[in-house]
């Protein structure tokens, strides 16, 4: 397969990306910071008064169903904790990059979406099984960030799915992001981290991007992280929720073992947690659902 | 022309001209379908997981899930439509069950679905006709009750019968 005539460069990629907003770029900032208190969250939001709007949408909506209607920011981010109130803040702001079709992909509208969302969901279940200590939210955030290259490396990937499936099969390149280094000279992790940096996002954030399929090669204090986050991708894939030919094209690393503890039950487990989970998050996240 | 859409864990069966059953995107789950040339009617189940007995208020909940719960409620939903209770002379097919490598066998769910699903049915004196299943691809499978052929896809691979 041979590099294509003239890929773009990615930093006119990057570039061309739509801004996070000011309020989901803050909030991602504090949940990386362990020291991080409930108040800042709470401070955030309510100085965006869009995201304020979605958080008592969100909060009052039948799957959260409050016994009493929800009329603060400060009940509504204890009610539904942070973890949700980020996903909200990332996903309105990314919402135009995150419900991309994904053609290059041959994927529907929504389908990098719920993605994203399942593996976030299956990333926080799976470090329930860690060897040690790792952050729940930004496990989360990570997983529904973590694909956010296809969106923009995407196009530039059009009509190359059967070719790459082929040489998949043949065994001349090892998985798709290999075929997607040889087609453009970058991939969608490295797109996807440029991107992440672009946007400011805390390093742990850009280490899950960048190295989701290749966690062994993340620096060591985000190590498990990123394994929980390449786990709950896989999870996802497995599970059917993917985002079109490259589903199932990658190569789990069973290093995993070393960070996580996990027998063929517990993952089942995993699986059924992350499914009632998605289903109830799906609905709300987005004002253009597509539930699956 | 009405389409049954099954999501994970759903079954549906259907015997109107004109109707197509389908789900999307297996992954490591499996479906079942049951075929009954006698009264035209088509089955499915969307079998996620191999043992209910991980989770029984699951299988309360969306008997579909497991692959113990799933065929013999599909089987009943056959004989509801005129299926002989012995089910003889039913065509079986079976899609998906996709892998992804672990040499520590953990995520192996797709062999271990298609392992459980065929032990059941081979308990039962019965075994699918044709399958197209395993490998590391998802499919989509569709079968239309007018022809009960069986219609699987992929993104970028394209569309094939079984």
């Amino acid at each position: 397969m041979k590099k294509m005539t003239a890929p773009p460069p990615l930093t006119r990629l990057v570039q061309r990306a739509p801004m996070l907003s000011y309020s989901a770029s803050n909030l991602l900032q504090v949940m990386t910071t362990a020291s991080h208190e409930l108040e800042d969250v709470i401070r955030l939001v309510k100085h965006d008064s869009i995201l304020t709007a979605q958080v008592l949408r969100v909060v009052n909506s039948p799957v959260f169903a409050p016994l009493q209607p929800i009329t603060t920011i400060e009940r509504a981010v204890l009610y539904l904790g942070e973890k949700i109130i980020v996903g909200i803040a990332v996903a309105d702001s990314a919402v135009k990059l995150l419900h991309t079709r994904l053609e290059g992909y041959e994927a529907k509208q929504g389908d990098l979406w719920r993605h994203d969302l399942f593996t976030a969901i299956a990333s926080r279940e799976v470090i329930r099984y860690a060897k040690n200590e790792i952050d729940a939210g930004v496990a989360f955030t990570g997983g529904l960030l973590h694909d956010i290259g296809k969106a923009i490396i995407s196009d530039c990937l059009a009509g190359t799915s059967r070719e790459v499936l082929y040489r998949i099969e043949q065994g001349v390149v090892s998985d798709y992001i290999t075929a997607e280094q040889e087609l453009l000279g970058y991939d969608h992790a490295v797109a996807g981290s440029e991107l992440a940096v672009h946007w400011g996002l805390p390093e742990a954030l850009q280490a899950v991007v960048r190295y989701h399929h290749q966690p062994e090669l993340a620096p060591k204090e985000y190590r498990g992280l990123v394994y929980a986050v390449h786990l709950g991708d896989i999870i996802a894939m497995m599970w059917g929720q993917d985002t079109g030919s490259d589903g199932m094209q990658y190569q789990l690393d069973t290093r995993y073992t070393a960070y996580f503890e996990i027998s063929p039950e517990q993952l089942a487990m995993i699986m059924l947690t992350a499914q009632d989970a998605f289903e109830e998050i799906n609905q709300d996240f987005l004002p253009s659902k597509e539930a699956k | 022309m009405k389409d049954i859409v099954l999501g994970i864990g759903d079954l549906g069966v259907a015997s109107t001209a004109g109707t197509t059953i389908k789900t999307y995107a297996l992954g490591s789950c499996v479906a079942i379908i049951f075929l009954d040339p006698k009264t035209r009617c088509a089955g499915m189940a969307h079998i996620a997981l191999p043992d209910s007995s991980i989770n029984p208020e699951m299988r309360r909940k969306r008997i579909g899930y497991f692959a113990d719960s799933a065929i013999p409620a599909l089987l009943e939903a056959m004989v509801r439509n005129g299926t002989h209770p012995t089910a003889k002379g039913m065509i079986i097919k079976l899609v998906g069950g996709a892998s992804i490598m672990d040499n520590n066998q953990t995520f192996n769910i797709g062999k271990r679905n298609l392992l459980a699903i065929k032990k059941i049915l081979w308990t039962r004196g019965m075994g699918a006709l044709a399958e197209d299943t395993g490998e590391n691809f998802s499919r989509t499978v569709a079968v239309p009750v007018d022809t009960g052929e069986v219609i699987i896809s992929c993104p970028g691979r394209g569309q094939w019968k079984i």
